[in-house]
């Protein structure tokens, strides 16, 4: 009966949760490479604050011609490349949240698929080593949904910056980092541990 | 099956759409975990996905609203039972296309943001989320600046919910932001507003003209107006109206109040009102914006020659209504009471272009006040509302809601009074509103000079002075009762009364009666009312007595004594005292050129109706709006003849009425009256007694009456029984008469006119 569909069903969850593990490793290293970018784009910003405060023309650098012009375009250069650098990093981290999503997404569709022979008692059923199939599927859905928001954030985060809007680039590496929240992540840390024994009952 | 209680959501399931139900309820209902669910709720519904609670509890239901209805967004769920069958599973389809609108959390974001950004936000956001049409999607669990996306259609055409997939195709219809859409949700259920047509009109087109016809105003080279001031007495409803015209033009509102912007730092309430005013541009880069300064007076007051921190709070107003240019399409209208105390630059046009006169509400516009609020009532059928709206001279629509409050208050207290159970159902009847007319009174004459309560008198009870009855009833009864008559033959309705004759002959009498059957409001003045020790003082009380019963016409003023209030010119002694001041205003007041603007009541129905009136064929309460529109003064003296002749012309007293001492029929009809209260002996024979009291005035017969009665008191030792003739002659031979031939005869010599 829903022996065979189960036990796909497990193999299945077992694959996303291994998918889920790998991908946590790579996104903490991307977002711990991002850091030091957004330091500099900080760093960026205030420099092309201080510039528009200073009066080239009343300091001795007054000799050398166009000086405000082209440090100025030196400057947005800069950004320009730091910002570049940030959107593979979000592309990488697009590919993470990508990843999950797909694999979370395909065993929902194995259980929808075999909604009629997986009735609800068979999925709601726990054991001492095994969480219960709707538990699982619940924390694989968080997880996705974790990966979801925290890309949005950040991705609005950088789309919505602008070049005239000096306060707006100063802050960015605050606000960048207020966007990761630990017990998100401790979440997931958390659930993978709750499946820790039903990973290794294969 | 049992019913679920519906719990708050539980903060680890919030933004993931989830339903927690029982599994049990689950299989019942044949849903599997992840599948959508329709839960309807009162005041809407939400759209969900189903999934087992982690306890496996039954009996409880928590969601997260991420799709549901848009009242249930704003106003969170309280706790109640829900029945299993408001929960309904909804088949999962996956969306071909959807049309949403985007709501933001500010302008800002909106102006800097490209479309393309947005669109690919929102459309990673909403991935994997089960929409309903007409839903409003909740994404605040993102943080970012995009708070919810209102689903306006979705396609195939057949399905009114589905699945979003990466393949769905998000159409972007707009973007605003989330105050100018909650101002949005709260305007759909607004109250309505009787009597106030027109100027609801022209409010509506001077928003609406700019903005469905952007066009044409250019096109003709000018700029459309910008300001309104709506000026009118306190409760005619000036602040209703701007809610509801907003309301229905579904314009965002941006509301100033006096002592929000005014801070306690120099320069701070400047800084506030120049806030406000970009608030304003913000809300009207999305649509129609109206910035409401109520009570205008207080913020604007007058500018003085000190240095006043009102006078830069003006200037600064000044220049922010002169600064707006073209591209700041939002309107702004300002409510007062007091029009006068408002600085003069502000009335003209560039500011305040148009001023919009509110008066008191007309017997139509009352009509029409008193059926919408007695709407929601329920009235008995015997309630007239015409009938009552005669009754209710001079109130303003806030006087008229506080005499239906009082009326349902009086249903009941009677209610729970007859039927302590309470069951019957609680219905308004007519002897409600009456037992609620004594007590609410119009607010235009709550600090009035001369309201007076009078104790109602008939004309029955005034004895003889047939002749003198009519006349009163011709000049104040009659344009009441019957306007058509009086239209139909080009009559005008009397300006003013003049009651003169002897002392005693009840001169006052018979103006309280004729109050009484005319259910008008009735001012009497007395000269303690007007005499103060300023100068000038005198004068603008009687201009605001006349103001006041202007405002609550059809209206009597009675001015008792008036040869000792208002002088008379000829007579040389004081050519500037007090009286002949008042004298001036009083003749202003009843032949003037014209009303003062403020003073103008239901705008454009006074010109319509006077036109119409040509062809005799209007109606009869639109006659009575017409004719009744005046002051009636009613003036008494016993010295004609020290009156100023200008004041006894037709147009201003037309009708002057010589109150005669009662002749011997009358003395007989007066003594019936007095005596109507009194156990008079079988052998008083009151005829003789007629005859015998030859110019004794009414006063002196009443107390001719009182005196006998003394008498029998005195003489029987508190145990008089009837009253015997013995005594009226003794009385008779005590008492002389007040009035001597001599004045009579004057009174005949000298006709005032």
């Amino acid at each position: 009966m829903s022996k065979p569909a189960l036990t796909s069903l497990h193999q299945a969850l077992r694959k996303s949760f291994q998918c889920v593990e790998n991908n946590q490793k790579l996104w903490k290293s991307v977002l711990a490479e991002c850091t030091p970018l957004l330091s500099s784009l900080g760093n960026l910003a205030e420099q092309s604050r201080a510039l528009s405060n200073v009066q080239i023309s009343n300091t001795p650098l007054r000799l050398f011609p166009d000086l405000e012009g082209r440090l100025r375009f030196k400057l947005l250069q800069a950004t320009d490349t730091v910002l570049g650098k940030l959107n593979d990093k979000m592309t990488s981290l697009q590919s993470v949240r990508d990843a999950i999503s797909n694999q979370v997404c395909a065993v929902f569709q194995l259980y929808e698929q075999n909604t009629d022979s997986l009735g609800l008692p068979v999925v709601t059923e726990r054991s001492a080593t095994a969480p219960s199939v709707t538990d699982m599927l619940e924390w694989l859905q968080d997880a996705e949904r974790h990966y979801r928001h925290q890309f949005l954030r950040r991705k609005t985060l950088l789309q919505t910056l602008r070049a005239d809007n000096l306060s707006l680039l100063e802050s960015a590496p605050e606000r960048w980092k207020s966007l990761e929240s630990p017990t998100a992540d401790d979440n997931i840390t958390d659930t993978l541990c709750k499946v820790s024994f039903f990973m290794e009952s294969e | 099956m049992t019913s679920v209680r519906l719990m708050s959501a539980d903060p680890s399931d919030r933004g993931s759409q989830r339903c927690r139900l029982g599994p049990g309820l689950m299989s019942v209902l044949g849903l599997s975990v992840g599948s959508p669910l329709l839960v309807s709720l009162p005041g809407g519904s939400c759209l969900c996905t189903a999934w087992p609670r982690p306890d496996l509890a039954e009996g409880f239901l928590q969601m997260d609203l991420k799709c549901s209805s848009p009242s249930l967004i704003f106003n969170s769920c309280k706790l109640l039972n829900l029945d299993p069958s408001q929960l309904t599973p909804v088949p999962c389809l996956k969306l071909k296309g959807i049309k949403i609108n985007v709501v933001v959390q500010s302008a800002d974001f909106k102006k800097h943001t490209a479309p393309r950004i947005v669109h690919e936000l929102v459309k990673d956001m909403l991935k994997g989320v089960f929409v309903h049409e007409k839903h409003v999607i909740n994404l605040e669990d993102f943080d970012t600046e995009i708070k919810y996306v209102v689903v306006k259609n979705v396609s195939p055409d057949s399905a009114v919910s589905g699945l979003i997939t990466s393949k769905t195709g998000v159409e972007i219809v707009g973007v605003q932001t989330v105050q100018h859409y909650k101002s949005l949700l709260q305007d759909q259920h607004a109250v309505p507003l009787g009597g106030l047509e027109e100027v609801n009109a022209l409010l509506r087109e001077m928003l609406e003209l700019p903005l469905f016809y952007p066009g044409t105003l250019s096109s003709l080279g000018v700029s459309c107006p910008r300001g309104v001031l709506l000026v009118g007495p306190p409760g005619v409803g000036k602040t209703l109206l701007v809610r509801r015209v907003v309301g229905e033009v579904g314009a965002s509102l941006v509301v100033a109040r006096g002592p929000e912007v005014v801070g306690p730092r120099p320069g701070e309430s400047e800084e506030m009102l120049r806030a406000l005013f970009e608030r304003a541009r913000a809300a009207a880069e999305e649509g129609p914006c109206v910035l409401f300064l109520d009570e205008l007076d207080s913020l604007c007051p007058r500018r003085t020659s000190s240095a006043a921190p009102e006078n830069r709070l003006v200037a600064q107003l000044l220049t922010l209504m002169d600064g707006m240019n073209k591209s700041n399409r939002f309107l702004i209208i300002g409510s007062t009471n007091r029009p006068d105390s408002l600085d003069p630059a502000l009335r003209r046009p560039g500011r305040f272009d148009r001023e919009v006169v509110i008066g008191a509400p007309t017997l139509q516009q009352r009509k029409a006040i008193l059926s919408v609020l007695c709407a929601r009532m329920p009235t008995c059928p015997s309630v007239d509302m015409t009938e009552l709206a005669q009754r209710t001279n001079g109130y303003v629509g806030a006087d008229l809601s506080a005499l239906c409050r009082e009326a349902a208050m009086h249903a009941i207290r009677e209610d729970s009074k007859c039927c302590l159970q309470g069951s019957g159902e609680q219905v308004v009847g007519m002897k409600h509103f009456q037992e609620a007319l004594k007590s609410v009174s119009p607010s235009c004459l709550r600090s009035s000079l001369g309201r007076t309560d009078l104790s109602p008198v008939s004309w029955e009870q005034i004895g003889g002075l047939d002749e003198v009855k009519l006349k009163l009833r011709q000049s104040i009864e009659w344009p009441m009762r019957y306007p058509e008559a009086f239209a139909h033959l080009g009559l005008r309705r009397p300006r003013g009364v003049l009651l003169y004759g002897p002392p005693g002959c009840a001169k006052t009498t018979l103006v309280r009666a004729a109050a009484t059957s005319s259910h008008c409001v009735f001012l009497s003045v007395s000269g303690a009312d007007l005499y103060s020790s300023y100068v000038g003082d005198s004068e603008k009380a009687l201009a605001q007595l006349f103001r006041q019963a202007r405002a609550c016409a059809p209206c009597i003023l009675f001015l008792d004594e008036i040869d000792s209030l208002i002088g008379s010119r000829s007579d040389s002694r004081t050519p500037n005292s007090v009286q002949t001041r008042l004298l001036s205003v009083l003749l202003n007041e009843m032949d003037g050129i014209g009303l003062k603007m403020v003073e103008r009541r239901g705008t454009a129905r006074i010109l319509q109706a006077e036109g119409a009136e040509e062809n005799h064929t209007q109606e009869q309460l639109d006659c009575q709006d017409v004719c009744n529109k005046d002051v009636m003064i009613v003036a008494a003296t016993n010295r004609p003849d020290c009156l100023d002749s200008a004041l006894l012309r037709p147009g201003r007293l037309d009708h002057i009425i010589y109150v005669p001492p009662p002749d011997q029929q009358a003395r007989l009809a007066i003594l019936q009256v007095c005596t109507k209260s009194m156990p008079v002996g079988a052998d008083v024979c009151l005829e003789e007694l007629a005859a015998k009291t030859e110019l004794y005035s009414g006063a002196d017969l009443e107390n001719l009456c009182k005196e006998a009665a003394l008498l029998a008191l005195q003489e029987e030792n508190m145990e008089a029984s009837v009253i015997k003739y013995t005594y009226f002659l003794q009385s008779l031979s005590k008492t002389s008469p007040s009035i001597t031939a001599q004045q009579i005869r004057t009174f005949y010599q000298t006709p005032p006119r």
